[in-house]
């Protein structure tokens, strides 16, 4: 029913091929790269510092430091999707934990958990990642470093799944059709769990693909800012080094970030799609 | 309005534990390996005495974690915000970045609502028609473009390409001024990063404008609005439109924890010295000091923007009050 | 008796994505002053639609595709929407379903019913709220200077669906449209609203119509019915004769569906769904929920035929069925 109204979503679609697209290159992206990742190649075979469109050994160009960017988009990928994807994991995971319990149970608990969320919307968010980030760099064993960043996304983007994990159960709790069938027997608390879940998963979903999108750009914004992983291919890392030299290398800096506006697009796009396909319409 | 002033005590306090939750997460933070100064020392090979001992001071260091961080919270409270490990007083430094920093956000905020708001109202009373189309898909792709990356296209394009605007700082440090005058030089540095700020806050609030006004649009009080004779610009642009307000509002107020937040990249990329990019420098030096400082502050204006903000919304809803 | 309005052969439609609905497939009546009309059907039969066709407020996707709408013999079917604007409210005013949300949440009472006042009629504002608390006053609401600076949502729904019906007043409309005024009230309210709407039609020499799904409202309130089925009219007669002898199927699958204290009846629900109107059923719409349906009513549409009386039916086997409810 709902997956009819997606397939006519034009936006939606696009945004589910974007995302295949993505996570098919992401994954299978590193056996084409031609060169391994942070690979300085072109500095020791006479490439560096190449513009775009005028090697097809190096379509994009190369970075000064001989880093291949085609290349580095490609591993760049993986890093990316691995980062926005766990990240959404962990916090949903911990979201409709936390939601469902605030929800369902309610009471001094379920106002404690409520609290706790309502402090982290106020929280500047970012700033705190980045410190977090910049501190665990220093602490935290080379290699491990996405991961780290992982850990940090997960643990400051559950507050939005769990305030929504909570509203939506609230809301079914009330309606009396459960009313009715609490009412009826317990037997029926199966379907009662059933229906509830159907109903939390539909936001829940499109939340977890704009959250998606949204870590891909905090992870960005976190590699340009030199709190990341140096040692690993990301988008951000690249458009900071097309950044540091911007005057002579701006392909460095261009094509990575169209890479990130493309995948975070798919990920919205998809969020909206699905948003519209799962969203009771007002019949007229 | 009694019930307005009790929500607004009720807002201020819920203001105290956030307050509290924020310094506990730094705090901890940086004491996270133990001795702070072992991160600092990550950040800069040699300390002299006079920083060695300053930064004892300021983290207590003689004292129990426990008691460490009562006394620097302290401290804070008295407006004590220590001694930056490079440039002197954090708290005589942090004023100036403050403003730097609102010098940006605010103008935007302003153009951006000025603008999103009617573009978000077209888009939401023409659905379907191209009009609405176009719309709906610049924004997605606004939305979708990391913002400081649009600063460094900009920079390309206008700076280094066309000259038509520096690319850095918030003021030329010495002559020649660009276009005539020191002010007329501050606007030219303030264009490509205001304009920035502004693209993208246009489409957040599009959007959401848009999505609002659909909603509200489909409401019975609208048709029986229509129904009973009003004009439609009373409809649109007083029921409609207040009803569709609100919530953006609300988001509005919360992203401006975000736009500030935003500000570090976005300020590095056009070395804006306002708080975000003095967070980036100060973490990256390790200069734990003025790190703590700015996050507190940025914390407790994120806090006074919603606090404003929901002020607002209880005064336009007068539903909101009863809670 | 003089004619307030008339719909000849309204067809409107609303194109969504998912197809072309039509939502009024050829309707028309006549409301005449003095006789209130009740308009019957299961929701979905363009009830609604219908109403809001004649006075121009269909939103968008909707649009109307063809028919004339005359009010006291004037055409409004070209009118501009400031002419439109000089109808709705002052000549035709309409209440809607559901008064829980009928009234804008974020503006005092008094603010909403002085803005309708003063749209028609060149006052200042403290005349308009004078003539608010008066309006209030005639719908019976207790405290009216009080309740006029008060907010909906602290008001209970039977004293927001009178204020509903005091805003649609506000203009001194010669017709008034209650939509389905009592469904969203408990039933002891429901009795009041109803009490007050005949009062109000006598007292203020206003014509009544009625959208409704339930019969024994009908029974109560018109002395004229037209039923509505997926868009079309399925017949139209006087309340009395649409109780006595009802031509149509549907018309009495209505009835049998009526619940009643004063003798044992079971009550039969009418089996089926409302069709779907992107893509009716062929032939006669009621067809596939018709206890008396044959070939012809899949192949053809049934006319709306003048079967003398002043009554009309859209059935092609009217004349065979004999639909009296059993004594």
């Amino acid at each position: 029913m709902a997956w009819r109204r997606f397939r006519k979503n034009k936006s939606a679609l696009i945004g589910a091929a974007i995302v295949g697209f993505f996570v098919f290159i992401s994954v299978y992206g590193v056996f084409f790269a031609p060169y391994p990742p942070r690979s300085f190649y072109c500095l020791f075979n006479g490439c560096a510092n190449l513009p775009p469109f005028t090697n097809w050994a190096h379509p994009l160009g190369t970075e000064t430091s001989g880093i291949d960017v085609f290349s580095e988009i490609l591993h760049g990928a993986l890093g990316d999707l691995y980062v926005g994807v766990a990240a959404t994991a962990i916090s949903v995971a911990i979201g409709l934990l936390i939601g469902a319990l605030a929800g369902y149970k309610g009471g001094p608990a379920g106002a404690l958990l409520l609290g706790t969320t309502q402090i982290f919307f106020v929280l500047p968010v970012l700033v705190i990642i980045l410190l977090f980030a910049r501190i665990g760099q220093l602490l935290v064993a080379q290699g491990l470093g996405l991961t780290l960043i992982v850990v940090i996304l997960g643990i400051f983007g559950w507050p939005t799944i769990a305030f929504v994990t909570r509203g939506e159960i609230l809301r079914i709790k009330e309606l009396e059709f459960v009313q009715a069938a609490r009412s009826l027997g317990a037997s029926n608390t199966r379907i009662l769990f059933r229906h509830i879940l159907l109903n939390v998963l539909s936001p829940l979903i499109v939340l977890s693909s704009l959250l998606v999108a949204g870590n891909i750009l905090t992870e960005v914004v976190i590699s340009f800012l030199g709190f990341g992983d140096p040692n690993t291919s990301t988008w951000g890392l690249l458009i900071e080094e097309g950044f540091s030299y911007v005057r002579t290398s701006w392909w460095v800096a261009l094509f990575p970030g169209l890479a990130v506006v493309f995948a975070v697009l798919g990920f919205n796009l998809l969020g909206d799609g699905l948003a519209d396909a799962l969203n009771p319409r007002i019949r007229e | 309005m009694g019930s307005l002033g009790n929500y607004v005590i009720r807002r201020i306090l819920f203001a105290i534990p956030v307050i509290i939750a924020v310094s506990v997460i730094t705090f901890l933070i940086t004491n996270a390996a133990g001795n702070p100064l072992q991160i600092v020392k990550l950040g800069t090979k040699s300390m002299t005495a006079s920083q060695l001992a300053s930064l004892e001071a300021y983290f207590h260091l003689n004292q129990p974690i426990y008691i460490r961080y009562f006394l620097w919270l302290n401290d804070f409270i008295h407006g004590n915000l220590g001694v930056s490990l490079y440039s002197g007083s954090v708290s005589a430094r942090i004023v100036p970045w403050i403003g730097t920093t609102l010098e940006l956000q605010i103008p935007a905020l302003f153009l951006a609502l000025l603008i999103g708001v009617p573009i978000g109202i077209y888009s939401a009373r023409h659905q379907y028609s191209k009009g609405d189309y176009a719309i709906t898909s610049a924004a997605i792709f606004g939305i979708s473009m990391p913002t400081f990356w649009i600063g460094i296209m900009l920079i390309i394009v206008f700076s280094y390409y066309l000259h038509w605007l520096p690319a850095f700082g918030a003021i030329s440090a010495y002559p020649p001024y660009w276009w005539g005058s020191t002010f007329t030089d501050a606007i030219a540095h303030a264009i490509l990063p205001l304009s920035v700020l502004t693209f993208v806050s246009i489409a957040t609030i599009t959007r959401l404008t848009r999505v609002n006004m659909l909603e509200v649009l489909r409401q019975d009080y609208i048709l029986a609005a229509r129904a009973s004779g009003l004009s439609d610009r009373t409809v649109i642009y007083k029921h409609a439109l207040k009803n569709a307000i609100t919530p953006v509002l609300t988001i509005v107020g919360l992203s401006f924890g975000t736009l500030l937040a935003g500000a570090p990249a976005l300020e590095t990329t056009f070395s804006w010295p306002g708080l975000g990019f003095a967070f980036v420098n100060a973490a990256t030096s390790l200069d734990l000091p003025t790190v703590l400082g700015i996050t507190m502050i940025i914390t407790l204006m994120v806090l006074a923007a919603n606090i404003i903000t929901d002020l607002a919304y209880a005064f336009l809803d007068p539903r909101v009050r009863i809670t | 008796m003089g004619e307030l309005l008339r719909v000849e052969d309204l067809r409107t439609y609303f194109y969504t994505e998912a197809g072309v609905v039509k939502a009024v497939d050829g309707v028309s009546f006549t409301v005449n002053e003095g006789e209130p009309l009740g308009l019957v059907g299961e929701s979905g039969s363009g009830k609604t639609v219908t109403v809001l066709s004649a006075m121009g407020i269909v939103a968008r996707p909707g649009r109307i595709v063809t028919g004339k709408i005359f009010f006291r013999g004037q055409e409004l079917t070209h009118n501009s929407e400031s002419e439109m604007r000089k109808i709705r409210g002052k000549k035709i005013g309409y209440v809607s379903q559901d008064p829980n949300s009928s009234l804008d949440p974020l503006f005092t009472i008094g603010n909403q019913l002085v803005e309708v006042i003063r749209t028609h009629f060149q006052v200042s504002k403290d005349e308009g709220w004078e003539r608010g608390i008066k309006l209030l006053k005639l719908v019976e609401i207790p405290e009216a200077e009080t309740r006029m600076r008060s907010f909906p949502h602290e008001l209970s729904g039977g004293m927001r669906q009178r204020i509903a019906i005091a805003r649609a007043l506000a203009g001194e409309p010669e017709l008034l449209v209650a939509d389905e005024p009592t469904t969203n009230l408990d039933v002891t309210i429901q009795a009041q609203v109803l009490e007050l709407l005949k009062t109000l039609g006598k007292d203020l020499q206003m014509s009544l119509v009625l959208i409704t799904h339930d019969m024994g409202l009908i029974a109560e309130m018109t002395e004229r019915v037209i039923v509505l089925y997926a868009g079309k009219v399925a017949e139209e007669a006087t309340t009395r004769q649409v109780f006595q002898t009802p031509k149509h199927p549907y018309t009495s699958a209505l009835l049998a569906s009526v619940p009643r204290l004063d003798r044992k009846a079971t009550l039969v629900p009418i089996g089926g769904g409302i069709p779907n109107l992107i893509t009716p059923p062929s032939g006669c719409r009621f067809n596939p929920r018709c206890a008396y349906a044959k070939q012809i009513c899949v192949d053809q549409v049934p006319p709306l035929e003048d079967i003398g009386d002043r009554r009309t039916v859209a059935c092609h086997r009217w004349k065979e069925l004999d639909l009296r409810r059993s004594a």
